[in-house]
C-alpha cells in the first residue's frame, strides 16, 4: 500500500527522516517494502495567466504574462496548447530545480522567457493521469505560493505491507493511529460528524435480504457537478498510486484511502424509486461492471440491485449502467459493511480484485460505514453539493465484549514483567477502553480492531508497543520428553555412509513432468506403481508425483553424460487401492564406462553389490543375502534383491538398457533402491575373540553346471566343514574349453581353525574331503585338479 | 721366537691383507656378506686356520688360539665398520632424493553431502544438542493438519497465501512444515520439543529466487513456563551457530493465524554484515528475512487437547534454501535442484 508520508503528517507529528518512520512502522508489524524517494523540486510557484498572446515569431509558441503574486509579472513562452488566460497553473521560476533540469533565463525566438509553465511530469507525477499539457490548479489557490510545499510533493512515499489481520491499518488514519500510539504523541483526527442536517424529503431506502450485509448507510446528494477534483486531492490520489477520474469517483477513493471504508456512488436517476436491495444474485443474471466486462452471476454472488436490475457487485465493483456520468447531478452514496468471507469467495470466483474487495474481504468494522459516509459528505459539501440526512440500515453498532487480561499473562507469554498500569497505558494508546480490577484488566478493544478477541491478542499489542527488542532473549531449559529421532538419524547415517562410499547427494524434483512418464513408456516398460497426479499444476512439468527415485536419477545421469556416482533420499508416492501411499526412499547408483569383460561377469554389478552390503552393514549392522530377481526397470540377468531375515531390504542391479536408452543415457546405469521402512534397527554385534591358534586353508576348483550359484557352493562347503570352518571365499570363476560347454569352474578358499588347539593337516584334509563329497552329492560338482 | 708362531703370524698377516682388500672392494651389503662368509664362514679361511690349531703341539695351542681369536675379533670389528659404512651410504643415497611436493595429489574417491542437508543438519544439530527430537513427516497432508487445526479455517484470508498443489479436494502437498506441529502434538502429550525438517511445495513460478519445491524446518517447544524470550534466545543461538558468533537477530511483529503473538525474524546480512549500502544479498537493508515464529495460538493447543492455561509454547518455521543462499552466497536458488557436480564439489 502506497502511503505518502505527508498525508500521515497531517494526522500525527513524525520525524523528518523517511527511514526512521519506516523502521518504526516495521517494529510495529508494518514492514516498509520500499521508500519511494521523491525528487527535491524547488522554485515552482502558483501563477495565474493574466494574458496570453501568440508569439510574434513562432506559430507554435504562445507568450503568457504570469502573475506569481509579486509586483512584476513574468513573461513566459510555452508550446503547450491547453493554456488560456485566467488559468491558475504551476510556474517554474528562474533558478527552479526540476527533476531533469534547472530553469535559467532563455530566449525563445527573440523573447526572453522568465521561467516555464510546467506539466505534472515535471513535478514527478504520472503524466498520463493529469492534463495533457500544463497542469491546472484551482482558481482560488493563492498566487506565489510554493507548489511543492503546498502539495507536500517533496515528502517521500512508503510502500507499506499490511498483514491480513489488520484491515484497520489499510488506511492513512489507521497507520497514523499506530504511529501516534507508538510515539506517544497526539493523533489529529478529522471530524466524523455527518454534515447533513436537512431531512431528506425523498430518502433512499434499502432492503437487506442477506445476512452477509451487516450495515448499509445510504445518503442522497444533489446539486452536484461532475468535474475534475481539486488539485490537492488529485495529487494525493496520484501519490497513493490511484489515477484521478472525476471529483465524485476521486472522493470515494480518497475516503477509502483515508478511512479504509470503500464507498460507491449511484447516479440517482438510474436507481428505480431510490430503493436499493442487497440480495443474492439469481442463477444466470448478468451485470456489466464498471470495467465493461459482462459477468454472469449466480446465488454465490451478493449484489446491490433495484427493483428492475442489478446495479453492482457487493464490495467488489459497481455496474456500468448506474455509474456517475458527466450529466449526473444527484447521487446516492453507499457505505456498506459486508461479510469478508463472502466477498473473498466472490472475488476469487469472478477473478476480480479491487481496492474495495481487498478491504471488504478482510471484514471491515461496521462503524466505518458511518465514518466513511460522513467524510464523503463533508467533501461533497465542500464542493458545493447538497447533502441530505444519511439513512441507516442493518444492525445497530455494538460494543465488543470486554477481554480479561491478567497481568501475569503478559509475563507468562512474553517473559516481560510489566506493571498493570504500564500494560493498561499501552492498550489505551491503541484505543482500548481499559478498566483495572486488581491485577486483572478488563479491556474493550476499539471497534475498528476486530482482530483483538482473546488475551493473547492483547499480549501481542503490549509487545508491539513495548517493542519486541525489549523482550530479553534467554535459552529455555528443555524438558525431558519421549519423542524419538530414529528416522532422521537413519537418514543422516545413510547420507554420511554413502558420502564415504564416494556417492554424491543430489536433489531432483519430486513433482515431475509427463516427459518422465513418456520416457518410461518409450522403453516399453510400465511404471511400477499407479501414479499420483496433481489436480492443479502450474505447468505440465509439475503433473505427476514420482513413484520411484530412479527416473529422476536416470535423467540426471543421462544429462551429465560422464561417469558419476549419486544418491538421493526422498519420498515416493503411489496409489494403492485409491489410497495415496507415501514412503521414504533411498536410491544410489552410478553411470560408468562399460567394462571389457564377458557377458557372464559384471564387475560394476559386484561393486554396486559391495556398496549395498557396506551401507546396510554400516547403518543397520546386518549382513544381507543376495538372490537373483527380476524387477521392472532392471536388466533381467543382472539384477537382484537383498534379503535379511526373510524381508527384502533392497533391489539393485544394472538398469535395463532399453530404459537407459529411453532416457538418452549413453553410459550403462547401475542402481540400488533401498526400502527405508524395511531397514531394521541397528543390530548390535557380539564380539568373539580370535583364536590363539594358527589357521590353515585349502583351495578348491569346483566344476558345476552353469545354473549353480557361487553362493550355493560356498554354503555347501561351509556346512560340510562344520564348526572348523572360519570362512569360505569364492575368488574366481572360469568358463571355457577346459571345463566344457554348460559348465563353469568356481574357485573357493576354505579357511579352518580351532579355538582349543592347532588344527592338524589331517583334520583339514578330512574336512575338505567332506566338502568335496558334499559338492558332488548336492550340486553334482567335480573337483578340477 | 719359534717358527710355528712366526708362521702363524705371517699367515694371519697375509690373510688380513687379503681381507682388507676384499672389504674395500665390497660395494654393497651382499658383497660384504660374501666377504664375511669367505673368511669367517664355515668353510672360511680364518675358520680353517682355527681348525689347524688342533694340529699344533699342545704347548703352543693356547698362544696360537689367543692370536687367532684376536684376528677374528679384529676382522669382525672391521666387518661391522664396513657394514655401517655401507648402510650410511644407502641412507645417504635415499636421503639425497627429492620430489616435487606440489605435484597433484592422488585423491581418494570421496562423495559429497548436498548443501541443503548440510544447512539442515547444522540447524537441527543446534536443537538436538539442547534436547530436541528431529522428526520427519509426510509431504502429502490433509487440509485439516495444514490449515484447520492451525487456526486457519476455510474462510480465513491467510489460507489464500498458501498457493498449494492439490491431489484431491482435501489432500494437498504441504505448503509448509507446520502440519508437523499438529502431528507431534496429536501423537505425544506435553512437553514436546521437536524440529521437523522437510520438503514443501507451493505453486510458484520457478526463477532465481523461487522454487515450487523447497525445504523448511519447523520448530515446536510446548511445556509449562515457555515464553517469547525463550523463542528469541534459541533462534538467536541458532543463527549464530549457522552464520557466526557476532550475528544479530531481529524480531518484528507479524501475523500468522497459528501463533499469537507472532513475529518474523531477520538476521544480520552474512555477506555485508549490514555495512554496505548496496548489497546483492540484502539489498542494502543489512538484514535478511529468515522466517516466521510466535507463541502457539491457544486455539491450536486446544485443538490437539493441550490446556492453554497450563501449557505455553513457541513455534517457528523457515526456509532452508534461503539460509543456504545466504550462507554460501549462492546466486540462484535453482542450483539446489540442478545438483551440478561442480556445485556439489565446491560446497562439499
Amino acid at each position: 500500500m502506497l502511503v505518502p508520508i505527508s498525508w500521515l503528517r497531517e494526522h500525527v507529528d513524525l520525524p523528518e527522516d523517511a527511514q526512521t518512520i519506516a523502521d518504526r512502522l516495521a517494529t510495529l508489524g508494518f514492514p516498509v517494502e520500499e521508500i519511494i524517494r521523491r525528487p527535491r523540486v524547488t522554485g515552482v510557484v502558483v501563477g495565474k495567466i493574466v494574458t496570453l498572446e501568440k508569439h510574434p515569431n513562432a506559430d507554435k509558441l504562445q507568450v503568457g504574462s504570469i502573475d506569481v503574486g509579486g509586483e512584476r509579472r513574468l513573461t513566459i513562452a510555452t508550446a503547450a496548447t491547453n493554456v488560456a488566460a485566467g488559468q491558475t497553473i504551476a510556474v517554474a521560476t528562474i533558478g527552479a530545480k526540476l527533476p531533469q533540469i534547472t530553469i535559467g533565463p532563455r530566449k525563445m525566438r527573440g523573447i526572453d522567457s522568465e521561467g516555464m509553465m510546467i506539466s505534472a511530469d515535471e513535478l514527478a507525477l504520472p503524466e498520463a493521469w493529469f492534463e495533457d499539457g500544463i497542469m491546472q490548479l484551482d482558481r482560488d489557490t493563492p498566487l506565489g505560493v510554493d507548489v511543492t510545499e503546498l502539495f507536500s510533493l517533496n515528502d517521500d512515499v512508503l510502500d507499506v505491507e499490511v498483514t491480513s489481520n489488520r484491515v484497520d491499518a489499510m488506511a492513512i488514519l489507521g497507520l497514523a493511529r499506530e504511529l501516534a500510539a507508538s510515539y506517544g504523541v497526539p493523533l489529529r483526527l478529522p471530524s466524523f460528524e455527518n454534515p447533513a442536517t436537512n431531512a431528506d424529503p425523498t430518502p433512499p431506502s434499502v432492503s437487506i435480504e442477506s445476512p452477509d450485509c451487516t450495515r448499509f448507510v445510504a445518503q442522497r446528494f444533489d446539486g452536484v457537478t461532475v468535474a475534475p477534483a481539486p488539485a490537492w486531492m488529485r495529487i494525493r490520489l496520484a501519490l497513493c498510486g490511484q489515477r484521478p477520474i472525476n471529483n465524485l469517483v476521486d472522493i470515494s477513493n480518497y475516503v477509502m484511502f483515508e478511512t479504509g471504508q470503500p464507498l460507491h456512488f449511484y447516479d440517482e436517476a438510474q436507481v428505480a424509486d431510490r430503493h436499493l436491495i442487497v440480495r443474492d444474485a439469481h442463477e444466470g443474471e448478468k451485470l456489466t461492471t464498471l470495467d465493461d466486462v459482462e459477468r454472469t452471476l449466480g446465488p454465490r454472488d451478493l449484489v446491490i440491485a433495484d427493483a428492475r436490475r442489478i446495479l453492482g457487485l457487493a464490495g467488489l465493483m459497481g455496474g456500468a449502467a448506474s455509474e456517475v456520468r458527466d450529466s449526473t447531478h444527484a447521487i446516492i452514496l453507499e457505505a456498506a459493511n459486508f461479510n469478508g468471507a463472502r466477498v473473498r469467495r466472490m472475488s476469487a470466483a469472478l477473478a476480480l480484485r479491487t481496492e474495495a474487495s481487498s478491504r471488504h474481504e478482510k471484514s471491515l468494522a461496521p462503524v466505518l460505514a458511518d465514518i466513511g459516509a460522513a467524510r464523503a459528505a463533508q467533501l461533497l459539501v465542500a464542493l458545493g453539493g447538497n447533502a441530505y440526512a444519511p439513512q441507516l440500515f442493518g444492525a445497530q453498532l455494538t460494543q465488543a465484549a470486554p477481554i480479561e487480561l491478567p497481568r501475569r499473562e503478559v509475563l507468562r507469554l512474553l517473559g516481560l514483567d510489566l506493571s498493570t498500569p504500564q500494560i493498561a497505558r499501552h492498550l489505551q494508546l491503541l484505543g482500548c477502553e481499559v478498566a483495572a480490577n486488581g491485577d486483572v484488566l478488563h479491556v474493550v478493544p476499539p471497534p475498528w480492531r476486530r482482530d483483538l478477541t482473546i488475551s493473547a491478542d492483547l499480549v501481542e499489542e503490549v509487545a508491539r508497543m513495548e517493542g519486541y527488542d525489549a523482550i530479553e532473549a534467554v535459552e529455555p531449559a528443555i524438558p525431558a520428553h519421549a519423542i524419538p529421532s530414529a528416522q532422521y538419524d537413519l537418514e543422516e547415517q545413510i547420507a554420511t555412509s554413502l558420502q564415504g562410499l564416494a556417492y554424491h547427494e543430489i536433489v531432483t524434483y519430486a513433482l515431475q513432468g509427463t516427459t518422465i512418464l513418456n520416457n518410461v513408456a518409450r522403453s516399453g516398460l510400465q511404471p511400477s506403481h499407479r501414479i499420483v497426479e496433481v489436480l492443479n499444476p502450474l505447468t505440465e512439468e509439475q503433473r505427476v508425483l514420482r513413484w520411484a527415485l530412479g527416473p529422476g536419477i536416470f535423467e540426471y545421469l543421462a544429462k551429465l553424460d560422464r561417469p558419476y556416482r549419486v544418491f538421493e533420499l526422498g519420498h515416493v508416492f503411489s496409489l494403492d487401492d485409491g489410497v495415496i501411499r507415501e514412503e521414504p526412499a533411498l536410491a544410489f547408483g552410478f553411470s560408468v564406462e562399460p567394462a571389457d569383460e564377458p557377458g557372464w561377469h559384471d564387475s560394476n554389478f559386484l561393486r554396486l553389490k559391495g556398496d549395498c552390503e557396506a551401507l546396510l552393514r554400516a547403518v543397520a549392522g546386518i549382513e544381507v543375502e543376495t538372490t537373483a530377481d527380476i524387477r521392472g526397470g532392471y536388466h533381467p540377468g543382472k539384477s537382484a534383491v537383498a534379503m535379511w531375515q526373510g524381508r527384502e531390504v533392497a533391489a539393485f542391479g544394472k538398469i535395463d538398457p532399453r530404459l537407459s536408452k529411453a532416457f538418452d543415457a549413453r553410459l550403462p546405469l547401475y542402481m540400488c533402491n533401498i526400502y527405508l521402512d524395511s531397514i531394521p534397527e541397528y543390530q548390535r554385534p557380539i564380539y568373539r575373540a580370535p583364536s590363539r591358534f594358527p589357521s590353515t586353508y585349502r583351495d578348491l576348483a569346483v566344476v558345476v553346471n552353469l545354473d549353480v550359484e557361487a553362493d550355493r557352493i560356498a554354503s555347501v562347503v561351509r556346512t560340510a566343514i562344520g564348526e572348523l570352518c572360519t570362512g569360505v571365499q569364492v575368488f574366481d570363476e572360469y568358463r571355457g574349453p577346459q571345463v566344457g560347454e554348460g559348465h563353469k569352474s568356481i574357485a573357493v578358499r576354505a579357511t579352518m581353525q580351532r579355538y582349543d588347539t592347532t588344527i592338524t593337516d589331517e583334520e583339514a584334509d578330512a574336512a575338505i574331503a567332506r566338502a568335496i563329497a558334499a559338492l558332488r552329492e548336492d550340486l553334482g560338482g567335480t573337483i578340477r585338479q | 721366537m719359534d717358527t710355528g708362531a712366526l708362521n702363524l703370524s705371517s699367515l694371519l698377516d697375509d690373510l688380513h691383507r687379503r681381507f682388507e682388500a676384499a672389504v674395500a672392494q665390497a660395494r654393497d651389503e651382499r658383497a660384504l656378506e660374501n666377504v664375511r662368509v669367505a673368511f669367517l664362514g664355515r668353510n672360511g679361511e680364518v675358520t680353517a686356520v682355527q681348525r689347524s690349531i688342533g694340529k699344533l703341539p699342545p704347548a703352543q695351542r693356547p698362544t696360537a688360539g689367543k692370536v687367532i681369536n684376536e684376528a677374528v675379533k679384529n676382522i669382525e670389528a672391521q666387518l661391522a665398520i664396513a657394514q655401517s659404512r655401507l648402510e650410511n651410504r644407502a641412507f645417504d643415497t635415499d636421503l639425497a632424493q627429492t620430489i616435487d611436493v606440489t605435484f597433484p595429489s592422488i585423491a581418494p574417491a570421496t562423495g559429497t553431502i548436498h548443501p541443503i542437508r548440510r544447512v539442515l543438519r547444522d540447524a537441527a544439530l543446534y536443537f538436538q544438542r539442547r534436547g530436541f527430537a528431529v522428526v520427519l513427516g509426510n509431504e502429502v497432508e490433509d487440509d485439516y493438519k495444514n490449515f484447520d487445526a492451525l487456526n486457519i479455517p476455510p474462510t480465513h484470508p491467510a489460507r489464500e497465501g498458501f498457493d498449494s498443489f492439490f491431489i484431491t479436494d482435501t489432500l494437498l502437498l504441504r505448503p509448509h512444515t507446520s502440519p508437523m506441529q499438529i502431528r507431534t502434538m496429536q501423537d505425544y502429550k506435553p512437553p514436546v520439543a521437536i524440529v521437523a525438517p522437510g520438503r514443501c511445495y507451493r505453486r510458484d513460478a520457478v526463477d532465481a529466487r523461487h522454487l515450487f519445491q523447497f525445504n523448511q524446518i519447523e520448530g515446536l517447544l510446548v511445556a509449562e513456563g515457555i515464553h517469547f524470550g525463550h523463542l528469541k534466545g534459541m533462534l538467536t543461538g541458532m543463527c549464530r551457530e549457522l552464520f557466526g558468533e557476532d550475528q544479530l537477530v531481529r524480531f518484528r511483529p507479524s501475523f500468522f493465524p497459528f501463533t499469537e503473538p507472532s513475529a518474523e525474524f531477520d538476521t544480520t546480512c552474512p555477506k555485508c554484515k549490514g555495512l554496505a549500502d548496496t548489497c546483492g544479498m540484502c539489498g542494502g537493508s543489512g538484514w535478511i528475512e529468515l522466517g516466521g515464529s510466535g507463541m502457539v495460538h491457544p486455539n491450536v493447543l486446544r485443538e490437539v487437547g493441550y490446556d492453554p492455561d497450563v501449557y505455553t509454547g513457541w513455534a517457528f518455521g523457515f526456509g532452508i534454501e534461503r539460509i543456504g543462499l545466504a550462507r554460501y552466497e549462492i546466486d540462484d536458488i535453482r542450483r539446489f535442484v540442478e545438483s551440478d557436480p561442480d556445485f556439489l564439489t565446491q560446497l562439499a
